[in-house]
This record gives C-alpha cells, sequence and structure tokens, in this order.
C-alpha cells in the first residue's frame, strides 16, 4: 500500500511540467485578459490603476464595433457553411474511396497545414488580388475591362478562410463516415434506397458528430483568424480579431482591447452552444 | 452521370486546396518585376535576389533554433504527459487530456493576448525571447501528447513488468524498452512541433522582442509593403523545406501522425 502511494506520487512528477506550464502560463494569462478588460486605460502607459465597467460601456455605445461584431460573426458563419459544403463530399469520398489515389488526395487535405499562414494568405492575394490571376484571365478573355473586387472585401476574406480551414472541416467529418459500418449503406441499397436517401437518411444523421465538431472548429478558427483577413482585408475591411489585434499592438488601449476581445469571445461561445443544442436535438427527433 | 459529376466536384476542391501553395512556388520564377499572370518568363532572378538578402537569412536562423528549442522541450514534457495520461491518470485521463488540448481548442489569439499581458504582469515583459519560446512550447504540446498518447494506447504494460522483475531500473526502462516502442509516435510529434513552431504567427507576432523576427513575421511585415515575387521566393523555400523535413523524417526515422 505504501509502495503504491510512493509510485502514485512519482508518477505524478511526469505530469508537473506540463501541468505547471498549462496553469502558469495558460490559465493565469487567460484570467489576466479578464482583469484587464476592467482596468482603466491609461495615459501613456497601456492601463492605470483602478478598475471600471467603462471598457464594456465604450463596446456597447459605440455601434462601430457592434456592426464589427456582427459582420465578423456573419464570416465565420458563412465560412462553415461553405467548408461544410465542399467539406462533406471530399469527406465522404476520401472515407469511403478505395482507388489509388485515396494516399495523395489524403495528402492534399493535409497540405495546407503543413504551409505556414502567411504563406497560404499570400497565395490567396496572388490569386484574388487586382493584378491577380483571376483578373488577369478575365481582363485578357475580354470578359471585363477593369478588375473585378476580389481582395480588400469581405468576399476575398471569406474566400481564403474557407480554404484555410477547410481541412479543419474534413478530417473530423472524414473520421466519422470511416466509424459507420458499410453495411447499412449496402442494406439501405438492397431496400432500394437511391444514393440521395442513403446519405440524407444514414450517412448524414450517423456523421453528425463529425459534422457538428467540424463546423465548431471553423466557426472558431475563423472568428478568431488574424493573419488572413488582415492580408487579404487591408485596411478596407477588417474583422474584430485584427481589430482587437491593432487595438492592443498599435494604440496600446490594453483594457479596451481586452474587453472587446471577449465580447467577440462570448459572442462566438453563445452561438456554438446553440449551435450544438440545435443540431442535437433536430437529429435525436428525426 | 451523377458519379461522374462527384468526382468532378471532388477534384476542383482539391485543386482549391492546392491552389495557394501552387501559385506561390509557380510566382517565385517569375522573371518580371512585379507578380504578374501569366509570368514574364520564367528565371531564378528572385532566388538570387533573395539569396542577398540579410535580413531574410537572419530571420531564417531565428526560426530553426526557435523551433529546435521548442520542439526538444515540447517533446520531452508532452511524451511525460502522455505517459502519466495513459498509463497512471485513472480518473483524471479526460482532465489530463482536455487541459493538455486546450492550447489548441482555444483560440490562438486569444492564448497570444492573454501571455503578452501575463508577462508584463509579472514583470517579465517581452525584452527576451522567454515569452515567445514559451508561447510556443505551449502551442506545440497537444501536437506531442496526442500523438505519442496514440502510440502508448497499443503499448502493452506487462514489457515494463518484465524488464523490472529482470532489474532494470526506471530510467533504463523507459529507454531500452518503452522509447523504442513508442518511437513512431514521439517522432510524429516531434514533426509537427517543428513545422508548427516554424510557422505559426501569431503567438510570435505578439510576443516578439524588439529587434527580433521569424520567417512568418518576416513575411509578413515585407507584404504590407512590398509586392516583388522575392516574397514567393522565400515561400516556396519555406515549402521545400518542410517537405524535405516531412520526407527525411518519413523514410529514414518512420512515422505515424495523428492528429485528431
Amino acid at each position: 500500500m505504501n509502495a503504491r502511494a510512493t509510485k502514485k506520487r512519482a508518477s505524478l512528477l511526469l505530469i508537473a511540467p506540463a501541468g505547471l506550464l498549462i496553469f502558469f502560463f495558460l490559465v493565469l494569462p487567460y484570467l489576466t485578459i479578464v482583469v484587464m478588460s476592467f482596468r482603466v486605460p491609461g495615459d501613456g502607459t497601456p492601463y492605470a490603476p483602478g478598475f471600471t465597467t467603462g471598457n464594456y460601456l465604450h463596446f456597447f455605445s459605440d455601434s462601430f464595433f457592434l456592426v464589427q461584431t456582427f459582420n465578423t460573426l456573419m464570416i465565420g458563419a458563412v465560412c462553415t457553411l461553405v467548408c461544410l459544403l465542399l467539406g462533406f463530399p471530399v469527406a465522404w469520398q476520401l472515407a469511403r474511396g478505395n482507388s489509388r489515389w485515396r494516399g495523395i488526395a489524403y495528402g492534399i487535405v493535409l497540405s495546407p497545414l503543413l504551409v505556414g499562414i502567411v504563406i497560404r494568405s499570400y497565395g490567396w492575394t496572388i490569386i484574388l488580388g487586382n493584378n491577380g490571376m483571376i483578373n488577369r484571365t478575365l481582363i485578357s478573355m475580354g470578359l471585363v475591362d477593369r478588375p473585378v473586387g476580389l481582395m480588400y472585401n469581405t468576399l476575398g476574406i471569406v474566400i481564403a478562410l474557407s480554404h484555410v480551414f477547410l481541412p479543419f472541416m474534413i478530417l473530423p467529418i472524414m473520421s466519422a463516415i470511416q466509424g459507420i459500418d458499410p453495411s447499412l449503406e449496402s442494406a439501405a441499397r438492397s431496400l432500394g434506397a437511391s444514393r440521395a436517401t442513403i446519405i440524407r437518411r444514414i450517412i448524414l444523421p450517423l456523421s453528425m458528430p463529425g459534422i457538428q465538431a467540424g463546423c465548431i472548429l471553423t466557426f472558431v478558427l475563423s472568428l478568431s483568424a488574424y493573419v488572413t483577413p488582415a492580408l487579404i482585408g487591408g485596411s478596407k475591411v477588417k474583422t474584430m480579431a485584427v481589430t482587437v489585434v491593432d487595438t492592443l499592438v498599435d494604440t496600446f488601449q490594453w483594457p479596451f482591447g481586452s474587453a472587446l476581445a471577449l465580447m467577440l469571445a462570448v459572442t462566438g461561445a453563445v452561438i456554438v452552444v446553440i449551435f450544438a443544442r440545435l443540431t442535437r436535438m433536430k437529429w435525436k427527433v428525426a | 452521370m451523377s458519379k461522374t459529376f462527384f468526382t468532378i466536384f471532388c477534384l476542383l476542391i482539391y485543386i482549391f486546396l492546392l491552389a495557394p501553395i501552387v501559385v506561390v512556388v509557380l510566382a517565385s520564377f517569375n522573371a518580371g518585376a512585379f507578380l504578374t499572370f501569366p509570368p514574364q518568363g520564367l528565371s531564378f532572378r528572385w532566388y538570387v535576389v533573395f539569396f542577398h538578402n540579410e535580413v531574410f537569412w537572419r530571420a531564417i536562423k531565428t526560426s530553426f533554433w526557435i523551433a529546435g528549442v521548442t520542439t526538444v522541450i515540447s517533446c520531452i514534457i508532452g511524451t511525460m504527459a502522455a505517459i502519466y495520461h495513459v498509463q497512471f491518470a485513472g480518473k483524471l485521463k479526460e482532465t489530463v487530456r482536455v487541459a493538455m488540448m486546450a492550447p489548441l481548442l482555444l483560440p490562438e489569439v486569444l492564448t497570444a493576448i492573454a501571455l503578452l499581458f501575463f508577462v508584463y504582469t509579472i514583470g517579465i515583459g517581452t525584452q527576451t525571447v522567454l515569452p515567445m519560446i514559451i508561447g510556443h512550447v505551449l502551442i506545440t504540446l497537444p501536437f506531442v501528447f496526442i500523438n505519442v498518447s496514440a502510440s502508448l494506447e497499443t503499448y502493452d504494460v506487462s514489457w515494463t513488468m518484465a524488464a523490472r522483475s529482470l532489474g532494470a531500473g526506471p530510467f533504463t526502462r523507459f529507454r531500452r524498452i518503452m522509447l523504442p516502442l513508442i518511437k513512431p509516435g514521439v517522432i510524429g510529434g516531434a514533426l509537427f512541433a517543428f513545422i508548427i513552431s516554424f510557422d505559426v504567427f501569431t503567438i510570435s507576432f505578439m510576443l516578439k522582442s524588439v529587434g527580433m523576427s521569424t520567417l512568418p513575421l518576416q513575411l509578413y511585415d515585407y507584404l504590407r509593403t512590398n509586392f516583388t515575387p522575392e516574397a514567393a521566393a522565400v515561400s516556396s523555400l519555406s515549402v521545400f523545406l518542410t517537405l524535405v523535413v516531412v520526407v527525411v523524417t518519413e523514410k529514414f526515422l518512420g512515422l505515424k501522425i495523428h492528429r485528431f
């Protein structure tokens, strides 16, 4: 018994370094943001002594920030929808396909994750820019006579973000579909169900946990993305994450920046919880 | 008919996934002074410009040593945590998993802000490279943890027992029995840690010390004001280095990646 207690204590040494790191450099810092959001804005310094709720009042009284929060949430929602529509067929093909291309296809899906986000966003600026690939092609074909606005607007941000986070939608859905017994599909087929019916009545409901995980990941990641909207949106269109970083780094308003960041995090979290509730309920009924 | 349509649809998505990366590599061979399509002839001109650019080389060196240090630290503490998680955690297993995965699940920008405030509050500040390394270790830890945990799940504890009954101490048991068996997981985790640390932007952006720059930071800085294909040459080299690291690791060390 005593030896066992000693062993248990010794095993704690294994988790200690990582555990302490997470506690001191993740848990405490997140609490620091909350505290910071109630600090008094400083003059020349990031913050002054004392506490206030003024930062939150500032957020709610300025329609600029409310509109921007709404727009950011919309961008997140549209990206999630686009990723779902594009990602589901690919996930299905990867999970059920057995051709020799499968390995390559899987590599292609993983490839964006191995290339830095700055490089991927840069790639999109080359494709979408006013002098970019698409506009050059359109002009040389005589379809348009001046560049179509694909960058420095919401459309460009949505296209690039959908690309950046598509793997995070595909991978969870793929593993969910892989977990479905293929004999269910053959059974349905032998009973005369069409391909569409099989997808709607069997694959979709059973892969719901994967869809849910993919949607939540994509939504949260696109809300908090910084590099892509900063490079594609330029100074014309800003998402909330870009404004937060600008507020902190360029103008040094730490308390107000914290309040902005927390408001975005809280609204995002509320939407995620509502989404999780709704999707679970809907599929229980069906 | 519908099957052909489906295949074409998927093919288009694969093209979409590869497009920006391929375009960057193509653009790097552009002979013209600006990024234009179609490229004005092929040339290595921008690679030559980049090879003479001191600033980018310094950034690449910085990125390499930061990623190296991060990988070593992350691998050691991540492997320890994974061993605890799989073999000793008991009822705490799920709690440990959530805590270790937290840096991956929380938005990177929030984590970066939180760390920035924290290092200033406790007085370290960003004068040294320490905050950035802490941030990188934090963000790479989940990848090591998940890979090592996955290979430990198939590790049979009776092997450790057998070694112990033959008189092997804990370190010998780890080095001679467990480590060789979980090696693919550790290497997979190390690979991911290195690549993630090499590429991570937001954490580095918030926590960098004055005058210090990693490759993604330097590239971002450059892209805000310049439009020459030099950035494409730098990016292509970075993509190529990643590819080399992945292929070499797979060929010589054996690789098993568990990501989700």
